[in-house]
């Protein structure tokens, strides 16, 4: 994404902030709706439109986890394995998935295909729905078996990537 | 003690409230009309104050001193900064009001925000909250079309608006001053304090920050009076709370109960529908996962701050979290240590460095190649990290473990000698 795009998405919330740096966070949300991660382009172009150092708005990204510097799936599963879903049985559901996308049990990862990615995500905020998942930063779903689960990911993989990747 | 649904406009109404007229015919707003219309800042505080409603993101301080503690003589804008990065595992309460009734906590935001004369409102929200962010985005449009925000609001002289800021991310950022430092645009790490938010926050400026549940309870309070909040509810504690029950519960789900008048079983075996056919409770953490773990033996205490201390934990976030005799204590704590290694924010070393240590003694403990003089170890891990942080993320990782040891020991004996197989979980049942 170059920056006079990123500089478009902030034009009409810039008058919000006393501080234009707090526009960084924004511009980097908008800017990994392109690739569903940032690159050091992205990063670079969010530096040119805010007007901070490419390593600061790199300090910045690197901080959080649903801003991506490495390239993800073009779709993100984000498994819950905190407590309340522990007990639920997201260690049932993260094995399932790992499982059927051939990814590594300890740390998830990208399907070979490129479609999925699996991640732990820690406490989602839907304990009630416990065990559950979220898909990119689309709302939460749950509860989960196992096999419903695999079938969520199976029906993601047929369906189309959305336009805008927003995690 | 029956449920009081008092407090929640949508849960008073029985349905969801996102649309500005339902909001309206529940009398939503009106509250906001007679405080800019009848009534001065400093009486709008004050009642704040006397209502005695204390903060209900985890510290439990009361709302209506901190927003006095701000300067009023500052040349400085001031502002309001909502806190809705719910986090705390176990807790989804602020995720209902957002999702239900986003006007209320708006119209709370715009309360305090009159009260204090800020400049501007700031709702930070957690990433992973996208859905509802769109919710508040939606309402704050609304409410500013209506004029109920903007300049000149109700033609009152006052100018306010909301601005709903995204995080990305970030357990750390529930704390108030990484949450400053996020908002401006940076890596979310505590300040040193003081100086507090209230004296230098937002951009220097003189800050009032309030959870969601916190915010979204001075309308009806505003409407029906300080002493209506303070009717319900204990002398230290008044009003209600919204407790998020999960785990191994029934029916999970958030209710709303006067704080003192419900006991944690009624919670528990009333409310929230039970424990499975012939299932015990093992273990409860009460107030979200950074309060010390409680036992069946205390199942009877009522649920408010003083009583809730009494017995050796904290009401903290009300975020329940309930686990019953099938599950393995030592697993549980692992767990969680992994969720404080994993949101460490990396600034201050004991804290960077020891939930890492924790998390490897609790997985060889589970591994079943603990050692004896693993117990000795954790403590002296414990001592060396608690009160050395800028923040209470550490505390907060060591309060679930530490008093799991004391109350379990022997479980954890007997893990460390045996290992831990997992055990079955609860699966997906009646959902309430």
């Amino acid at each position: 994404m170059d920056a006079d795009q990123i500089r478009a998405h902030l034009d009409p919330i810039r008058h919000e902030f006393a501080d234009p740096r707090s526009l960084v966070m924004p511009a980097l949300k908008f800017a990994q709706t392109e690739k569903g991660h940032l690159t050091r382009e992205d990063m670079a172009a969010v530096a040119e439109a805010t007007g901070y150092s490419p390593s600061f708005v790199e300090s910045v990204a690197s901080f959080y986890d649903r801003l991506y510097t490495r390239p993800v799936g073009n779709r993100v599963v984000s498994v819950c394995i905190t407590l309340s879903c522990m007990l639920r049985g997201s260690d049932e559901v993260w094995e399932a998935l790992c499982e059927h996308e051939g990814v590594d049990h300890h740390h998830g990862g990208t399907s070979a295909d490129g479609r999925i990615t699996i991640q732990e995500a820690q406490c989602l905020g839907y304990c009630d729905r416990g065990a559950c998942i979220q898909v990119d930063a689309e709302e939460t779903q749950g509860p989960f078996t196992p096999e419903e689960a695999v079938k969520l990911v199976e029906e993601l993989r047929e369906a189309p990537t959305p336009a805008e990747l927003w995690r | 003690m029956p449920i009081l649904n008092s407090v929640y406009r949508h849960r008073e109404a029985g349905k969801t409230l996102t649309a500005l007229a339902d909001y309206r015919a529940a009398g939503g707003f009106k509250a906001l009309e007679h405080a800019l219309g009848e009534m001065e800042a400093d009486d709008l505080q004050y009642a704040f104050v006397r209502s005695g409603l204390r903060g209900r993101g985890g510290a439990g301080f009361p709302m209506g001193r901190k927003a006095s503690f701000l300067p009023k003589d500052s040349k400085l804008p001031k502002y309001v900064v909502c806190n809705a990065d719910e986090s705390e595992p176990g807790t989804f309460k602020d995720r209902e009001i957002m999702e239900m009734n986003p006007f209320q906590l708006l119209e709370g935001l715009a309360l305090a925000g009159f009260a204090i004369g800020a400049a501007r409102g700031y709702i930070y929200i957690r990433g992973e909250y996208e859905h509802q962010a769109r919710i508040l985005d939606a309402a704050v449009l609304a409410a500013r079309e209506a004029g109920f925000l903007g300049t000149n609001i109700l033609r009152s002289g006052f100018d306010y608006d909301i601005t709903v800021y995204r995080g990305a991310g970030a357990y750390i950022c529930g704390e108030e001053t990484a949450l400053l430092e996020s908002l401006e645009g940076k890596r979310g790490q505590p300040r040193l304090k003081p100086p507090f938010p209230a004296v230098a926050g937002l951009y220097g400026s003189p800050t009032l920050i309030n959870n969601v549940e916190t915010l979204a309870a001075l309308p009806p309070i505003v409407t029906n009076g300080a002493d209506w909040y303070l009717s319900m509810g204990t002398e230290k504690s008044p009003g209600t709370k919204l407790f998020s029950i999960s785990g191994h519960v029934v029916k999970p789900g958030n209710y709303e109960v006067v704080l003192g008048d419900t006991t944690l079983r009624e919670l528990i075996y009333e409310h929230a529908g039970g424990l499975r056919e012939g299932r015990r409770v093992k273990a409860v953490w009460v107030g979200g996962s950074s309060v010390p773990v409680i036992g069946e033996e205390h199942l009877d205490v009522p649920l408010d701050y003083e009583s809730l201390q009494g017995v050796g934990t904290a009401l903290g976030s009300g975020g329940c979290i309930v686990m019953d005799d099938s599950g393995c204590i030592v697993r549980a704590c692992l767990r969680l240590a992994t969720f404080y290694r994993h949101e460490s924010c990396g600034k201050c070393s004991p804290c960077r460095e020891g939930t890492s240590w924790f998390e490897r003694i609790l997985q060889r403990m589970v591994d079943g190649e603990g050692r004896m003089e693993d117990f000795d170890l954790l403590e002296s891990l414990f001592r060396r990290v608690s009160g050395k942080t800028l923040c209470p993320l550490a505390d907060g990782a060591i309060a679930p473990i530490r008093s799991a040891i004391t109350l379990f020991r022997d479980d954890f004996i007997r893990v460390c000698q045996e290992g831990s197989p997992r055990p079955d979980p609860m699966l997906p049942a009646t959902v309430g």
